[in-house]
């Protein structure tokens, strides 16, 4: 066989690849990018094509053409706005408690000479129970006929049923939430924390700083883009948090914790307005792309910083 | 010349506008089922019981006290038919999601459905076997009581939607909502109660809501063995609006005009919501009063709560469906009494629980005639018998003839083998025409409900007066019912 026959077929995919305007590392990698696309592409474009569609279940699934009826509804629907608002108390609540927790708590694991190794191990048990658990475990510890909280609380004079009230609630269920996410956060921070550089903190205690303007000053700046790591992680959770709330409230009581995830649900496979729920599916679409944008731009500004 | 212009290049915008909708729209349509195909037929002197033997069908029901007594005892069918049965068992909710998706797939993994008539029957009966058509074949064995036999109420209003004729479940449970209490605190601080409040506290056919009402609030202040007098299944669920119900119906309020018929009957149209009426205004003011005084953790229980509550000793007496009586004699034995709903101005409502077993209509071949078979024998007089004899369960039978068995008469009163029996008295005055508590039987209802255990929830938390509650709730269930229902 000629050289020129030998590299034949590798000039014809060159050639192809230059038609299609693909690189070498483009070629790679165009399996792997169709894969994906299909995979996101073709659900994107059926959750499109139904909302705008009344959808047929009996009998095959089958799309009516409703035109703009679902988008009007979604858009004058009182109870779904106010879930948009619950859903970004909730995000901006739970995140809040959760990185300024993990930070605090990476910190003094940091600090710990001995025993560091178990302490971390026990810290990040939570993270490894499955959110439904984690559900159960804290109805059944809320519970006002058995639970432990409750009759503690009982004990302090605090009667009343914490998942039968509104605003105890969303409490219980945000502190469940961040029972379970606080140690992600703290090890993704701890992972920071290992690489200060140590000369800087060296140099910080030489200028007199004390160990609060370090942190603030020197500690802080340096852990900021894993930080947003953490924060851009929770934060696409957070959007589609569901399991928790879904085993202890199921969103109430008074729709107190029913936020957009359950919204979604209730639409899609309790009362199947699949293009209603098309709807509320798009625009959580939206919001997590704006927010993983967001996160990822400042990360982008942090990363190219000298 | 100058050269051609190059073609438009292929970007994500393009590919999306040209073909993605379409596709999308074509991947979801395409998804459509066949006919399905009949049973073979029986071979001359067949045994018409064996006709499919060797067949495995799958049985998805909630998880009810009938379902895990057939669970348990399924040699006799197995024997008999030569049948394998695999039972699914969920809560209602997740069982009715997961039928609507298996009828939509098309591919029968559930052959014989747990057919809830208000979230299963209503919406998707054109997915449900007319089961006239297998009871009439003689390639069947023959029904060992008639159709008739079925508690005519119930045969109805679990069995059958609209005046189509068609049959398309059989009744397999029935549970319904009576009044449970503490027979022991009743008994000690009667007399007391009497002189205090009155009136005769001890729960009958004539108690009214009023008087429970009081009773509840006497026991709170001067029991010591259960800390509160009433419980109640409060919680932001559908056994808040069943909860509710019963007081609503018995102030004379309803959800639509001709209530009963909606019940009974079914509607796809049932015409404006009533609940702003001020009858229904005034049974939420009552409810409201009365889970205001309620055990603390009524808000955040549903019928399993308060069950357990009633059993934990937490709570003298709660409305709850008569099917924990089992569970009840056995955590409390002789302690738990049943009576018919108390009275409200208007009458005594009891709401049915009832629910009917059918098949699927995508099942096809021989899995449809072992279906059948399945329904036939679940829903014997036998296995009505003996799910009330089981350890684990404790049937509710829906069959007059099993009422009239000797074995069962006797067990209506202590000491029973049969504990469900126990609420027998109670809850043949709850079929009564005049308690019996239907809700409505429309396609849309699962919303509908929704929308009013939510607006009660809020009127519970104290966001919302009983009158804002009642009025939300109709204005969201005449915008719910406007949209009609496609299934």
């Amino acid at each position: 066989m000629t050289s020129a026959a030998r590299h034949a077929p590798t000039r014809s995919a060159a050639t192809a690849g230059r038609r299609f305007g693909l690189t070498f590392n483009g070629r790679l990698m165009a399996p792997g990018v169709v894969i994906l696309g299909a995979l996101s592409f073709f659900p994107l474009a059926a959750l499109i094509a139904m909302s705008f569609s009344r959808v047929r279940l009996l009998g095959g699934v089958r799309l009516e053409w409703a035109g703009l009826d679902n988008w009007e509804r979604a858009f004058s629907d009182p109870e779904l706005w106010r879930s948009w608002g619950l859903t970004i108390l909730w995000f901006t609540t739970t995140l809040g408690v959760e990185m300024v927790l993990g930070v605090a708590v990476a910190v003094a694991l940091s600090r710990l000479v001995r025993a560091r190794g178990v302490v971390l191990a026990l810290v990040l048990l939570p993270m490894f129970a499955a959110p439904a658990i984690v559900g159960l475990l804290g109805r059944y510890l809320v519970d006002p006929t058995f639970g432990l909280y409750a009759w503690m609380l009982q004990g302090a004079g605090l009667d009343g049923d914490i998942l039968g009230d509104p605003v105890t609630a969303f409490v219980a269920v945000a502190l469940m939430d961040v029972w379970e996410w606080t140690p992600l956060v703290a090890l993704i921070t701890l992972a920071g924390l290992s690489g200060v550089n140590p000369s800087v903190l060296e140099a910080a205690a030489l200028d007199g700083a004390d160990q609060w303007t370090t942190f603030w000053h020197v500690v802080l700046p340096s852990i900021q883009g894993i930080l947003l790591v953490a924060l851009l992680i929770r934060s696409m959770d957070a959007v589609r948090y569901f399991d928790v709330i879904t085993v202890t409230t199921n969103g109430g009581p008074a729709d107190a914790t029913k936020i957009i995830p359950l919204r979604l649900y209730e639409a899609a496979f309790r009362f199947f307005d699949l293009g209603y729920a098309a709807v509320i599916g798009l625009m959580m679409l939206v919001l997590t792309i704006a927010i993983a944008r967001l996160f990822v731009r400042i990360l982008s500004g942090k990363g190219a910083r000298p | 010349m100058p050269p051609a212009p190059a073609p438009p290049p292929f970007t994500r915008r393009r590919f999306l506008g040209l073909g993605g909708l379409g596709l999308g729209a074509a991947m979801l349509a395409g998804c459509s089922s066949p006919a399905a195909a009949p049973p073979p037929a029986p071979t001359p002197g067949e045994d018409l019981w064996r006709r499919f033997a060797g067949t495995t069908i799958n049985f998805i029901s909630e998880n009810t006290a009938p379902t895990a007594a057939i669970a348990a005892n399924l040699g006799p069918f197995a024997e008999l038919t030569g049948v394998t049965v695999d039972i699914v068992t969920l809560e209602l909710q997740s069982l009715v999601q997961r039928v609507a998706l298996d009828m939509a797939g098309g591919q029968a993994q559930y052959d014989v459905v747990y057919a809830d008539p208000y979230q299963v029957l209503a919406p998707y009966r054109k997915g449900l076997v007319d089961l006239r058509t297998l009871v009439d074949d003689p390639q069947y064995p023959p029904l060992d009581q008639p159709v008739e036999d079925f508690i005519p109420t119930q045969l109805r209003a679990a069995g059958t939607f609209g005046t189509d004729g068609a049959l398309y479940a059989l009744p397999y449970d029935a549970p319904t909502m009576i009044w449970q209490y503490r027979i022991d605190v009743f008994e000690k601080y009667r007399d007391r109660m009497a002189r205090d409040l009155g009136f005769d506290p001890a729960p009958g056919p004539d108690s009214t809501w009023e008087q429970y009402h009081r009773t509840a609030a006497w026991i709170n202040e001067h029991v010591s063995e259960v800390p509160y007098g009433t419980g109640h299944q409060a919680k932001q669920h559908d056994s808040l609006m069943c909860d509710f119900s019963n007081v609503l119906w018995s102030y004379g309020g309803d959800y639509f005009a001709d209530g009963a018929g909606v019940g009974l009957t079914g509607s796809d149209d049932p015409g404006p919501c009533l609940l702003a009426s001020e009858e229904a205004v005034e049974a939420a003011e009552f409810y409201n009063d009365l889970v205001g005084i309620a055990h603390p953790g009524s808000r955040g229980w549903d019928w399993d709560g308060v069950g357990a509550a009633l059993r934990a000793g937490e709570v003298a007496m709660a409305p709850n469906w008569h099917e924990y009586a089992a569970a009840n004699e056995e955590a409390l034995p002789g302690l738990i009494g049943y009576a018919p709903m108390p009275r409200g101005p208007v009458r005594s409502a009891n709401i049915y629980g009832g629910t009917g077993i059918g098949i699927s209509a995508t099942s096809e071949g021989a899995r449809l005639g072992a279906a059948w078979l399945f329904v036939h024998w679940a829903t014997s007089q036998a296995t009505q018998l003996s799910n009330l004899e089981s350890s684990v369960g404790g049937g509710t039978p829906t069959r007059r003839s099993v009422y009239e068995m000797p074995e069962v008469e006797a067990a209506t009163s202590r000491p029973s083998d049969l504990p469900n029996m126990l609420t027998a008295d109670a809850v043949t005055a709850a079929w009564e025409p005049d308690r019996i508590g239907l809700r409505p039987k429309i396609p849309m209802w699962n919303e509908c409900d929704t929308a009013v255990f939510t607006e009660l929830s809020r009127m519970l938390a104290g966001r919302q007066s009983p009158r804002a509650a009642m009025e939300r709730s109709a204005n969201r269930i005449d915008q719910i019912v406007s949209r009609g229902w496609v299934a």
